[in-house]
């Protein structure tokens, strides 16, 4: 008998596995009276199988593994996960040999951490406000529509790879691609940055449509 | 806090008095893993486990071709080489120093598993030598010379035998960088034909024939072909030292992907450039000694789990390198680890904040399995 497993439907009583290693750590004068309580729970409820993508390491970034995944093709996950550590590397070096060559007084003011980087570039590119279809009276209209943080992280990772996939010299890399874009972001630069404030343009000039959300 | 105390202890074991080392410790405890003896020849035990600096105009002379290329780009991030002292490449020091040039050329063949430091204990003798005064015919890899061809010309010394003028000039554009004295010194003893009109008399100096070479590409492997004679008869005298240093000595007894026109495969016999070298690294000239390393990682035809020398050499090849002194090469020790740790902290290579971390440090340890190449391919994105 073939167990569902894709979209499987847990019972409700199954709680979510926990894998940081700190909170196994504490000893137990330290809970608090509710994670004593949880800690009980878990002795007695059944645990939900941890999917491949969770990770204990101290490495692992939530939004990193994300934009890997976006950026996989077919399922080629080794790939794809090769591709985003050259491009964090590729970035850590560009930033270290400027680094490296400026005066003292600069050196503060360049940033080196591409974790850092990549988080501050992708808030860059993140939209405020996106347009949606709404049609009424046999006509479409263009309708600006406030955005929950989980479709603007989308649209701001959407953005940045289909922006190397495209529009890019045929014969150069992802990882190079990638990084000279998520560089270009950091600094409010760049086509991405741009595409960013057309949308907002879009969304100023339909203003007038607003009220035919009803959400 | 921890580590620092952990880093000086094993520093006051190693009797860091004694050394002749710039660094404070108590200042910058970091720098106990770094040695300001850029000397290869007065390294010894004390330095194990630390790095010492190769300023980079010798790093252009001395090795023009020779460094692996994530070294190589480490170099330019950096700006600086920095090249770890291991027991392996101190015990093959310590024979050089010791051997008997009278004697016949003794062989080293550094084998290990993959990416534990094979190629730099080759560069970090390359580089004793070249201090020392030798001269050193450094190929930086031998796989190169059996696979990706797209020129094979016939040569017209020998109808069988098929050349590789691409490779060759580019073998003897490095080799002219790193011994440029040498090629005034050295004379021909015989008059070489370059084809129908053109040629180099006796008692000419060894860089006309390199001009030659690199001029005439046609015929580039005949121009090796002459080199590597002319060194080999004349090193026995004692005017020069001379260093054979190969990384990827397996290839040259292996398979070839190359194919001739007829499609029919090629052996590494029928190609000069390999012909020349198997006859000198032979063992029957005297007044040096030959360094080589065994390669999985470019070798054709070899399972990836084969790294002892008769797996990758074959019969054939073990037959012909018999006997030699086998260097084995292993992962980092723990201290090995502290220190290179120490440096990506120091360099400023590890930037992800729990790296600076004992967990970050202990999942690394775990990660890379003590592994050189798989700490450097770990720590590049963190």
């Amino acid at each position: 008998r073939i167990m569902p497993v894709r979209w499987s439907r847990y019972n409700p009583s199954y709680l979510e596995p926990e894998v940081k290693k700190d909170s196994y750590q504490k000893p137990l004068e330290e809970l608090t009276e509710e994670e004593r309580e949880q800690m009980e729970l878990k002795a007695v409820r059944p645990i939900k199988a941890a999917p491949p993508t969770l990770s204990s390491s101290v490495f692992s970034d939530p939004m990193v593994s994300k934009f890997t995944n976006m950026m996989m093709k077919s399922g080629n996950k080794v790939l794809a996960r090769s591709l985003m550590s050259q491009t964090l590397e590729a970035i850590k070096r560009k930033q270290l040999e400027k680094y490296h060559k400026a005066p003292e007084n600069e050196k503060e003011t360049i940033e080196c951490n591409p974790y850092v980087i990549f988080h501050q570039a992708l808030n860059n590119c993140q939209p405020i406000i996106g347009l949606s279809n709404i049609t009424k009276g046999g006509k479409t209209y263009q309708v600006p529509v406030p955005l929950t943080d989980n479709r603007k992280r989308f649209l701001a990772m959407k953005w940045l790879i289909t922006e190397c996939r495209d529009n890019k010299h045929r014969r150069m890399m992802m990882p190079e691609k990638l990084s000279q874009e998520l560089l270009l972001a950091f600094n409010n630069e760049g086509p991405v940055i741009k595409r960013k404030h057309v949308l907002h343009k879009m969304a100023e000039a339909n203003r007038a449509y607003a009220h035919f959300r009803w959400w | 806090q921890l580590e620092h105390g952990c880093a000086l202890h094993t520093a006051a074991r190693g009797g860091l008095s004694s050394v002749s080392s710039q660094d404070v410790p108590a200042e910058r405890p970091r720098e106990v893993f770094h040695t300001s003896e850029s000397d290869p020849a007065k390294h010894t035990e004390q330095h194990e486990g630390r790095l010492y600096n190769i300023p980079l105009e010798e790093v252009k002379a001395v090795f023009p071709h020779g460094l692996p290329y994530r070294f190589q780009q480490q170099i330019r991030t950096f700006n600086e080489a920095r090249v770890m002292v291991r027991r392996p490449a101190l015990e093959l020091l310590a024979c050089l120093k010791g051997s008997n040039l009278a004697h016949p050329a003794v062989r080293y063949v550094i084998y290990g598993e993959r990416g534990t430091g094979k190629t730099m204990t080759l560069c970090h003798v390359v580089h004793y030598c070249s201090r020392q005064g030798w001269l050193v015919l450094h190929v930086p890899d031998a796989h190169l010379w059996v696979k990706n061809c797209k020129e094979l010309l016939q040569s017209s010394y020998n109808k069988d035998r098929l050349d590789q003028p691409l490779q060759a000039s580019v073998w003897l554009k490095n080799f002219k960088t790193s011994n440029e004295r040498f090629l005034q010194e050295i004379k021909t003893q015989k008059k070489y034909m370059w084809g129908k009109q053109e040629s180099t008399e006796e008692g000419r100096p060894l860089g006309e024939v390199v001009e030659q070479g690199l001029a005439r590409v046609r015929s580039a492997s005949d121009a090796v072909g002459v080199v590597l004679r002319e060194i080999k008869q004349q090193s026995h005298r004692g005017s020069f030292r001379l260093l054979v240093a190969v990384d990827g000595v397996n290839a040259l007894w292996g398979r070839t992907t190359l194919r001739k026109e007829d499609k029919s495969p090629v052996c590494p016999e029928e190609l000069t450039l390999v012909h020349n070298l198997r006859k000198m690294v032979r063992n029957d000239w005297s007044g040096g000694a030959i360094v080589t390393t065994l390669s999985q990682t470019g070798s054709l035809f070899q399972p990836s789990s084969a790294y002892t020398p008769h797996e990758l050499l074959g019969k054939e090849g073990f037959d012909a390198l018999d006997p030699f002194v086998p260097i084995p090469v292993a992962n980092y020790s723990p201290r090995e680890f502290e220190s290179c740790y120490g440096y990506y902290l120091e360099r400023k290579w590890l930037q992800h904040e729990k790296a600076h971390t004992e967990d970050g440090k202990a999942e690394l340890r775990f990660l890379s399995g003590s592994n050189p190449r798989q700490l450097d391919r770990l720590a590049g994105p963190l």
